[in-house]
């Protein structure tokens, strides 16, 4: 051919350009090249930011917190990592057991309305130049409540304390409820005796912060501290490079047992599946999804014997606008409860990762009551009732709203409202938003059915019950208001003694149940695979620092 | 997601003289690849159109019995995650791929791009640098970015408007049936489509306008809008049917992507986006290939037809190359 | 060429323009899409009038020019502000890093896309007529047809967990002379690959198109008439002159790579510019969607610009609107 050797040429240019690029990436890589073989492969990760393995070493795949600042946390995900960085006065231990932290122990008056916290003299900042002092947390704590913080989040969790409203309007120079006794003693008056003040404290916006540190910072100014922090939990942040990896090391001079044993914990921001890094052996835990979970569950797979549950402290449910026509009345709300097949959603949709929910109560709660029903389903009763209520006319054009980003919503969603549709006639559209505008739209009740889940701050029914169906808490989306349920959630706030306690709550579970503002959809597990070197790992059912415990044993 | 910048300048080479419908119909029917090009693009665009009659189910009939089953008879292409058949998914992600893309060219590139383009490249002067810069503006912008913060902000107040009409008119169901987030798709997709044709005709224009014909048409005192739409639109034909050709391709992938992101056509609706996205996590791809094999085979065999039908058309549509 | 000196001039100076109306625009849009980053941010717990005091505290419910206002002289001031989705970094040092890792496999992508698609593209030329002209083309037109976020999976399949050749994901660096390099890692190939397939169609099509056209000039013509041998015509001739226009679809390339990088970052957990971007716009991340844009429309009328400039070169006549007006 006469072109022959202008295609040459050419060709020669493309090739040149692949080898020189291609081959210089692949021959200069840090050695690892397994060739692997099919089906998983089985490479070392290359690069240098995942650093040669330390002995001891955990590998964990996360996102990229939003916040490092204590104060600010609004999110569970920020959290995880506060509560391995930061500590405070009390926090839960692997038992869910509430007990002292930074401090030794604490008293409370006769009253209910004082608390005394001994402080543990021999706790540092991570970088040692000091020790933790009452005034600390005074600061510290001031500074969540402080408007000029800019805080969405501190006066949900501290204002119980006497004379936080009022500084946090701006009304007072200091918190009049917190008072340093001495350098070892802190004092906290709260307005009203509470079943659960103490417990709140175990959130991050108690925490203590460096205040030589944090000047001047606020939620979303000058916080560039929260980079390199100076806290004073197990663990203290080494490096973070945004959007690829966070390490952790641990903190020498940590003062509880057991003592971080881990070399460091490496988080890898980046990456598409957790499940193939896992197998990749790029990190050492990974949940399991959907798709994945029967060849896990198989006893022949070899990941099987790296598989366990367990159950988180949850609900996920659906609530309706019990305010508004036509969700105002009962027999609608029942009747789409009834028509709801939370077996099939739990068992076979989602495939037993999750358990159906037939109160509001997850198992593990105190108070959480096995022998509960809830409504059954039974497309027939559902129709009956609805038809009672006026028939499935009334439920014209109406709106799910839904949090969520991409092009679907979940499969949980899309079957609830095929159940609608073919158990009771009724065309229901699911209607997806960012995270934060759902939660504003339900915030300010323009809407009429929402989905959405609710996880435990602390181990107590109050956390569920109080806060999601009392008509005064601000946390009640649905605006359900019964007078009965008040009045059993207000004895059961002041009651001390703990079974009646847990008595009132499960009594007022039983009606809310059957008022039916919400359907309980399922109560989350944690499937997870750990490696079989990774000793001690567990997952918390809500937000605690866990990683002190876990050790790596070859 | 280039769909902003059309087929551009690739297409310039083509000739103006506009050559006889027929015979440029004659010499596509003697490509095989022109004809089964035709062919796939018009099966696809009659099942999206007729989806109500030729659909097998509904998009939402939902069967928990027959979930992620594999082809059947009851079920050609299997079945996803909830039971719904594949095959009348596809279906009626054809329609809305129709109408979202059929529209957005419509009236991004065909009367937006054409008209500015006539406009700018006849009247030149001070007309001809505004819609130009106006043009550079839209063209230095990243389409994409642009593209969701407009759907983020709009998608409210355009279902808010819909509503409005409903409530104004009686129709009811204009927004349960998905109206307002079509409108919205092909709406952004037009605000940057008609750049790249406006240009691409404004530069035909420029070629014509000192032409004999044109000046003799002058000064025969004929007016403006028939100069541009008797004399000068015709001799651009051949040019727009490619480029219009390229862009329904284009805006079909557009669409996609779009949805994709989850700013585009809005569930229950289907749409090849949505399908695709809930099956291109690689543990789903891994655990139930059929699921994205499906949408995604229509889809590029759709854009693929598009593409080389435009090639062919450039062929046969330019005289200098037989 | 004085009509193409003035012509660039007038396009610099309009530049600063366009800017102010895309940054206008931009910020308009973004303060009027329902919520905001304190609104989005704030959690599950958190009281509706704490939220409303912070927002207002922050000047959120001002009108929109006031706080464009207050944007634009902080912006003037080279403060462009502080992330909202990595509170308490400047947006300059969240983005600068991630721009870094975009443009890497991006480029690479940009050089291997017209490495390619260039010799491809002269070779179906010189086919003309045969079967392999049409298949070539074909055969990369496939390669474009096939949506990204159809590609990624699809690819991620086949080469990591099917074949176990490269990772699936991720991004992996390797550090030289302090300068953190990317394209030294096998994370770097999937993307490039999913990045270059796309746009080779583009540049082998331009490119035969460019390549007949030179063919058919009187001047081949009389080249070849004068019995110059086929191949040293074409690569004396066709390909320096094909060569200028191909210059002009760069800026084409360029937009549909970085479209791609969105897709390709979220898909393959790729610390980029394009994951920041669609992350940034749903959280309502004012300040870095603003420096997002702004960059990117500089980085656009600069690519732009030169394409015109080239386009002067070829064609003045077409292309200038000062040099045509009668």
């Amino acid at each position: 051919m006469e072109t022959r050797r202008l295609v040459l040429v050419l060709t020669g240019i493309a090739v040149v350009l692949i080898v020189v690029i291609g081959g210089l990436s692949l021959a200069l890589l840090a050695g690892g090249e397994d060739s692997g073989g099919s089906g998983g492969g089985n490479q070392q990760p290359d690069g240098s930011p995942l650093p040669e393995r330390l002995e001891g070493e955990l590998r964990l795949f996360g996102p990229d917190p939003i916040t490092l600042d204590p104060a600010c946390a609004a999110d569970a995900g920020s959290a995880e990592y506060i509560v391995e960085i930061f500590s405070g006065l009390v926090s839960f231990d692997r038992d869910l057991k509430l007990v002292p932290d930074v401090a030794s122990s604490w008293d409370v008056s006769d009253d209910g309305k004082t608390y005394t916290f001994h402080l543990r003299p021999n706790v540092l900042f991570h970088d040692r130049s000091r020790r933790v002092t009452a005034g600390d947390f005074k600061f510290s704590m001031e500074r969540s409540l402080d408007p000029d913080t800019q805080s969405t989040v501190g006066d949900v969790y501290l204002d119980d304390i006497a004379g936080a409203r009022e500084f946090a309007d701006g009304k007072a120079d200091e918190v009049s409820g917190i008072k340093v006794i001495d350098e070892d003693t802190l004092e906290l008056d709260i307005s009203q005796p509470s079943s659960v003040f103490v417990e709140k404290l175990s959130y991050p916006t108690a925490y203590v912060v460096d205040r030589n540190e944090v000047k001047g910072s606020t939620c979303f100014e000058g916080g560039n501290w929260t980079l390199k922090p100076n806290g004073t939990g197990p663990f203290r942040l080494k490096e973070w490079v945004l959007g690829q990896r966070l390490e952790l090391e641990p903190n020498s001079q940590y003062y509880l047992d057991p003592k971080p044993a881990l070399s460091r914990v490496t988080y890898v921001l980046s990456g598409g599946s957790p499940l193939v890094m896992y197998e990749n052996d790029e990190i050492d835990i990974t949940g399991v999804g959907i798709n994945d979970i029967e060849s896990v569950r198989d006893p022949n797979n070899p990941l099987n014997k790296e598989y366990s549950e367990t159950p988180s402290l949850d609900v996920f449910y659906i609530g309706f606008n019990a305010q508004q026509a036509p969700f105002d009345d009962p027999k609608v709300r029942q009747a789409l409860n009834m028509a709801v097949d939370r077996d099939f959603l739990a068992n076979d949709l989602l495939a037993e990762l999750v358990l159906p929910a037939n109160g509001v109560l997850p198992p593990g709660m105190p108070g959480y009551n096995e022998g509960l029903d809830g409504l059954p389903f039974d497309p027939d009763r559902a129709r009956q009732l609805l038809d009672e209520a006026g028939g499935p006319e009334i439920l014209t054009d109406v709106k799910l709203l839904a949090s969520g980003q991409g092009a679907s919503p979940s499969q949980v969603l899309e079957a609830v409202v095929a159940m609608w549709q073919d158990n009771l006639g009724v065309t229901v559209t699911v209607e997806q938003e960012d995270f934060g505008l759902f939660l504003r739209d339900i915030d300010q009740g323009t809407f009429q059915i929402f989905s959405l889940g609710w996880v435990a701050d602390y181990p107590d029914p109050q956390n569920f019950l109080d806060i999601k169906f009392h008509s005064q808490s601000g946390n009640n989306e649905t605006k359900y208001a019964s007078s009965r349920v008040d009045s059993l959630l207000d004895q059961a706030r002041t009651e001390k003694d703990e079974q009646k306690r847990l008595d009132l709550y499960r009594q007022a579970e039983e009606t809310i149940v059957q008022d039916s503002p919400w359907i309980p959809l399922y109560h989350g597990k944690a499937s997870v695979l750990t490696k079989p070197y990774v000793k001690g790992y567990f997952i918390p059912p809500f937000v605690i620092n866990n990683l002190r415990y876990v050790s790596i044993t070859e | 997601m280039t769909y902003a910048e059309v087929p551009g300048a690739a297409l310039e080479q083509l000739a103006v003289r506009p050559a006889p419908s027929f015979r440029v119909l004659r010499r596509l029917a003697r490509r095989p690849v022109a004809v089964i090009a035709l062919a796939v693009i018009l099966t696809v665009y009659l099942a999206g159109i007729l989806a109500p009659w030729v659909a097998p189910y509904s998009f939402t009939d939902t069967d928990f019995q027959h979930r992620l089953a594999g082809p059947t008879w009851d079920h050609p292409l299997g079945t996803d995650l909830l039971g719904r058949d594949m095959l009348s998914r596809a279906i009626w992600s054809a329609q809305t791929t129709v109408i979202v893309s059929g529209a957005a060219v419509l009236t991004g590139g065909l009367v937006l791009g054409v008209t500015l383009g006539l406009l700018s490249g006849y009247a030149g002067g001070r007309l001809d640098s505004v819609i130009m810069r106006v043009a550079d503006a839209v063209y230095s912008v990243p389409t994409i970015l642009l593209l969701l913060i407009i759907t983020a902000t709009l998608r409210d107040k355009v279902v808010t408007v819909f509503s409005d009409i409903e409530d104004f008119t009686g129709i009811h169901g204009l927004v349960s049936s998905g109206a307002p987030s079509y409108f919205l798709v092909f709406g952004a997709l037009s605000v940057f489509g008609w750049v790249g044709m406006a240009r691409l005709v404004r530069s035909q224009v420029l070629s014509l306008r000192e032409a004999q014909y044109v000046l003799a048409a002058r000064a025969a005192g004929a007016s403006t809008a028939r100069i541009l739409f008797r004399h000068l639109l015709p001799n651009v034909t051949n040019l727009l049917v490619v480029a219009l050709t390229l862009s329904l391709g284009a805006a079909a992938g557009a669409e996609v992507a779009l949805t994709w992101l989850g700013i585009g056509v809005q569930s229950p609706h289907p749409s090849f986006g949505a399908m695709i996205f809930q099956a291109s996590a690689l543990t789903t791809l891994r655990a139930h290939p059929h699921l994205i094999i499906v949408p995604s085979v229509v889809i590029a065999s759709l854009m693929l037809s598009f593409n080389l039908l435009g090639d062919v058309l450039t062929d046969v549509l330019s005289p200098r190359r037989r | 060429m004085q009509g193409l000196a003035s012509y660039i001039t007038g396009r610099l100076l309009l530049a600063p323009v366009v800017l102010l109306v895309i940054s206008f625009a931009t910020f308009a849009l973004g303060r009027y899409a329902p919520g905001d980053y304190v609104e989005i941010q704030a959690g599950t717990r958190a009281r509706p009038e704490t939220i409303e005091r912070i927002r207002h505290e922050r000047g959120l419910d001002d009108p929109v020019y006031e706080q464009y206002g207050r944007y634009a002289w902080r912006a003037l001031h080279g403060d462009f502000g502080e992330s909202k989705r990595y509170r308490g970094v400047a947006v300059e040092d969240v983005i600068f890093p991630r721009l870094w890792v975009t443009v890497q496999y991006n480029a690479i992508a940009l050089i291997l896309t017209f490495g390619i698609g260039i010799p491809i593209g002269t070779w179906a030329a010189t086919k003309r007529g045969t079967w392999l002209d049409p298949l070539a083309i074909g055969t990369f037109l496939l390669f474009a047809s096939v949506p990204v976020v159809v590609s990624v999976p699809a690819l991620q399949w086949l080469f990591a967990v099917k074949l176990g050749w490269l990772p699936t994901s991720g991004w992996r660096v390797h550090e030289f002379f302090g300068v953190e390099l990317g394209i030294f890692s096998r994370q770097i190939i999937l993307p490039m690959l999913i990045l270059t397939l796309p746009g080779v169609a583009g540049v082998a099509r331009y490119m035969r198109g460019q390549v007949l056209e030179v063919l058919d000039q009187d001047y081949v013509r009389t080249a070849r008439a004068k019995g110059l041998r086929g191949d040293v015509v074409v690569s004396r001739h066709v390909v320096r002159n094909a060569l200028l226009p191909i210059a002009t679809i760069l800026g084409f390339e360029l937009a549909g790579l970085l479209a791609g990088s969105i897709f390709v970052e979220t898909l393959l957990g790729i610390p980029g510019i394009g994951l920041y971007a669609f992350e940034s716009i749903g959280s309502r991340d004012y300040d870095s969607i603003m420096a997002i844009v702004l960059m990117g429309s500089a980085a656009f009328i600069a690519a732009n610009l030169l394409v015109d400039i080239a386009y002067g070169f070829i064609d003045p006549r077409i292309r200038l609107p000062g040099a045509v007006r009668p």
